[in-house]
């Protein structure tokens, strides 16, 4: 039940992507997700889902695999420190880690994808889409709380 | 970091970084390519649900306003009719002869956009026709204002749109007062980038540029937007210069895909003809 819900949950975050933006950047809460995976899921779960939740948009992406793999897999298994006793969760740090970790994400994926295939954008572009993508998540961070803060 | 989980975290980095490596130098892996129809096949199901939830109720706000303008319009519409009609029947038959040839030959079909790109990188949108409405990869995208961009990719019902504002966008053009040619370019962000006009070209912001054809990819005369900056203090033997295409990308709901190749074969075919 709890997998065919993470499906749902993915599917859903994929088709809303590709449907928003804000001043001609899609969201990147596949992102969140991953982030979402590591809070409730520790080290092991996020670094697996987040990886899953990477390769599904590395295919859909139509480029190739590894990018979002590595990057989404690394958001998974960082943030799964705001549940444990390396950090005390409040709010504020989850605004900050999830912007952070965005930002993190982003630019891995562009580094990556730069360096193994061709520059996906220009610079200027990719910091602002990375700066619009991770403004858009930070709200994210207050509400998405590890299990032990509720 | 909890000391246990540190050859985890190396592991996967490298088997990351070996995976990008391998498809490097070889052919691209897509494991779950097929994901790619399923989830446009989801964003044709919302867009359908959207519209026949969403209408009924649009329809109920605007009747009213739309009941008061449409009553002065008719007024002042059924004035003009009589002076229009004779010229909009001449327009009508000579749009038609000139259309005529266009549409045969180059017409392919019109296509909504459904979604945006699942590459969140790259200006690409995804339209409802593909292979089936006979669209293939390389095929202009056109509105009534201009250039779009091109297909980028097909399936048996959907295709790519990479948008001209793209990075990895490129095409032939020509500015139509002074027919100085160049090349313009995508920059990922909403504006393009003319480059090769010499400095001692003399532009002025508002120069319409358009296709050349020179290209082989897209159709001549196509317009595409304007020069909106142009700056000569830059290194280099070119100016650099600014150019915001005619179309929005964020205003694009319906296009028109053309074949730029059409033309080129009926000649082809012609003189084939000729030479037998």
């Amino acid at each position: 039940m709890t997998y065919l819900l993470w499906a749902v949950i993915i599917l859903f975050t994929f088709i809303i992507q590709g449907r928003v933006s804000l001043f001609d950047v899609s969201p990147n809460f596949t992102s969140v997700l991953a982030y979402y995976a590591g809070v409730r899921k520790g080290e092991l779960g996020g670094i697996f889902l987040g990886s899953f939740i990477g390769v599904i948009e590395d295919s859909l992406s139509g480029t190739f695999l590894g990018p979002n793999l590595l990057s989404k897999g690394l958001v998974g298994y960082f943030s799964s420190f705001m549940s444990g006793s390396f950090f005390r969760w409040t709010p504020f740090l989850g605004a900050i880690a999830i912007s952070v970790l965005t930002l993190i994400d982003d630019t891995l994926v562009f580094v990556s994808r730069s360096f193994f295939d061709k520059m996906p954008t220009s610079i200027q572009a990719a910091v602002f889409i990375g700066a619009i993508q991770s403004l858009i998540n930070a709200p994210l961070g207050i509400f998405l709380r590890p299990k032990e803060t509720q | 970091m909890p000391k246990k989980k540190k050859p985890l975290l190396f592991l996967f980095i490298i088997l990351s970084l070996g995976l990008m490596t391998y498809q490097s130098s070889r052919e691209h892996l897509l494991t779950f390519r097929f994901l790619n129809n399923t989830l446009n096949k989801f964003h044709a199901i919302v867009n359908s649900v959207k519209d026949s939830v969403t209408s009924p109720f649009k329809r109920l706000l605007l009747r009213e306003e739309e009941n008061i303008r449409l009553k002065v319009e008719v007024k002042r519409l059924l004035k003009e009719q009589q002076e229009y009609q004779e010229a909009l029947l001449e327009n009508k038959r000579l749009r038609e002869l000139l259309s005529l040839k266009e549409k045969e030959h180059r017409y392919i079909t019109a296509a909504c956009v459904i979604a945006r790109g699942a590459d969140q990188w790259s200006n690409i949108l995804v339209l409802d026709k593909g292979l089936s409405d006979g669209v293939t990869k390389d095929m202009t995208a056109i509105t009534h204002k201009g250039l779009v961009g091109k297909i980028s990719g097909v399936s048996d019902s959907y295709s790519s749109l990479l948008l001209l504002t793209d990075i990895n966008f490129s095409a032939a053009v020509r500015l139509q007062e002074s027919r100085r040619e160049g090349i313009i370019s995508g920059t990922g962000l909403r504006k393009c980038q003319l480059k090769y006009i010499p400095y001692e070209e003399d532009l002025k912001v508002g120069d319409v540029v358009i296709t050349s054809g020179l290209d082989s990819l897209f159709p001549k005369g196509i317009p595409i937007g304007y020069v909106s900056r142009v700056n000569k203090k830059g290194k280099g033997p070119f100016q650099n210069i600014e150019v915001t295409p005619f179309e929005d990308n964020t205003e694009i709901e319906e296009i028109a895909i053309i074949n730029p190749f059409r033309n080129k074969d009926r000649v082809a075919g012609l003189s084939n003809g000729v030479k037998r």
